[in-house]
């Protein structure tokens, strides 16, 4: 039987936890999109159902704001624990030195890799900013002043959905190409 | 073998996520069970007595405004309206709205946020309605207030935000009086609560110490949250 490397048990269940956090975030997501798409208002183009979580506007409601709480509380422990490990963990200006000049290929995958996650960490959080800033814009009024207009403080929260596609996408496309298989295991069961 | 396995992990993980759409769509509403009493007392607690900055003049977006109906226009004669406002007060009120000008005018230019994922910043001109509910006496078990209307809408919310001063009756619609559409003669108005909270065409309001759970207002009803708060 082959050996497996696993990582932790408890990173393994984050990770489950953060994809499946962040597939009913952005599904319920694209269900309140449907009410008023970005462009076009009421009668611009609904994304497909196959794609969306609730069924209609209320139900995406229950959905999104069911799971905020557990997307807050994620990212925000996230960003506490790699803040503090930021020199070891997080990526730096230098990494984008070393995917281009540095000879050793582990040394630039893992550049790379730290440079993705790190992205996906800032998008998230403006995700969760500008959410947060939707949700009470008179409550935390200064909060929503930051993003300018509704308009622009709309486009934003949804942007950072073809953002994250792109970012796991890259993100996967990288794993598999360094690990295959073997790596998708590691993480996973 | 490797790449089938890849293959079969990739179309495994997209049919469970896209099956996920349609079969979890049931469970949605013990998640909001689950979720929105917490939800509700947050927002609640987060939400302060204190007044939402508002806007410029300059800054008001007419055209933003968009008007959604439940069930029409319906058709009210100004002269003969009358406003009740009963329940625990300690002396019930039928306000024509000529009395209710002799109240102070109050003017705010605050952002309507409608539930759809719109907004519009307006300015409404009207009485607040805690002097409204001060004139009738509110009694101290009072905790709900309900708003009936006269196209069948019915509304109902937490005392603390109806007495909250930038919470009006409004009968100006951005410097000029409000437009049947948008509620005429008499609509709710407030920086605090979404849209759909906003009754238009009031025509009584009774101040009630519990809510009946089957009965939170017209869409609370169909599944959207009762406390609503921005």
């Amino acid at each position: 039987m082959e050996y497996h490397h696993h990582h932790p048990l408890w990173t393994r269940a984050l990770h489950a936890c953060n994809a499946l956090v962040l597939v009913g975030m952005a599904s319920s997501g694209l269900q309140i999109y449907n009410a008023n798409p970005v462009f076009g208002g009421r009668s611009g183009d609904p994304i497909p159902s196959l794609l969306t979580l609730g069924g209609w506007l209320a139900a995406g409601r229950w959905w999104h704001f069911g799971f905020m709480g557990i997307f807050a509380l994620v990212l925000g422990s996230w960003l506490l624990v790699l803040w503090k490990w930021r020199r070891e963990r997080l990526g730096r200006g230098g990494d984008l030195g070393a995917i281009r000049a540095s000879a050793n290929p582990r040394k630039r995958n893992y550049a790379l890799h730290k440079l993705l996650y790190t992205l996906m960490l800032v998008v998230l959080s403006l995700a969760l900013l500008t959410g947060l800033a939707m949700y009470k814009p008179a409550t935390l009024w200064w909060l929503s002043g930051w993003f300018g207009s509704w308009q622009q403080l709309r486009v934003l929260h949804f942007a950072t959905i073809p953002a994250m596609a792109l970012l796991v996408l890259c993100h996967v496309l990288l794993s598999l190409k360094l690990g295959g298989l073997r790596l998708f295991r590691a993480i996973s069961w | 073998m490797k790449r089938r396995n890849l293959l079969q992990s990739a179309l495994g993980t997209g049919g469970l996520l896209s099956l996920g759409g349609c079969a979890l769509n049931p469970l949605g509403p013990e998640v909001a069970q689950l979720t929105r009493p917490l939800n509700e007392r947050i927002e609640a607690w987060m939400q302060t007595n204190v007044a939402v900055p508002e806007f410029a003049q300059n800054q008001v977006e007419p055209a933003a405004l968009l008007v959604n109906s439940f069930n029409g226009v319906p058709e009210i004669n100004p002269a003969s309206f009358s406003l009740t406002v009963d329940g625990l007060v300690q002396q019930p009120q039928q306000l024509s709205l000529g009395a209710l000008g002799q109240l102070p005018q109050q003017e705010m230019v605050i952002r309507h946020v409608c539930v759809e994922g719109w907004a519009a910043i307006v300015a409404w001109g009207g009485v607040r309605l805690g002097d409204v509910l001060r004139l009738a006496g509110v009694s101290p078990l009072a905790g709900y207030v309900a708003f009936e209307s006269a196209d069948g809408y019915f509304e109902t919310w937490d005392l603390r935000t109806a007495l909250h001063p930038q919470t009006l009756l409004a009968t100006q619609m951005n410097g000029a009086p409000l437009p049947a559409a948008n509620g005429a003669p008499l609509r709710l108005a407030s920086p605090l609560k979404l849209g759909y909270k906003l009754s238009k065409w009031i025509t009584a309001i009774h101040v009630l110490s519990a809510l009946n759970p089957q009965r939170l207002g017209t869409w609370e009803d169909q599944g959207y949250e009762w406390f609503a708060g921005l």
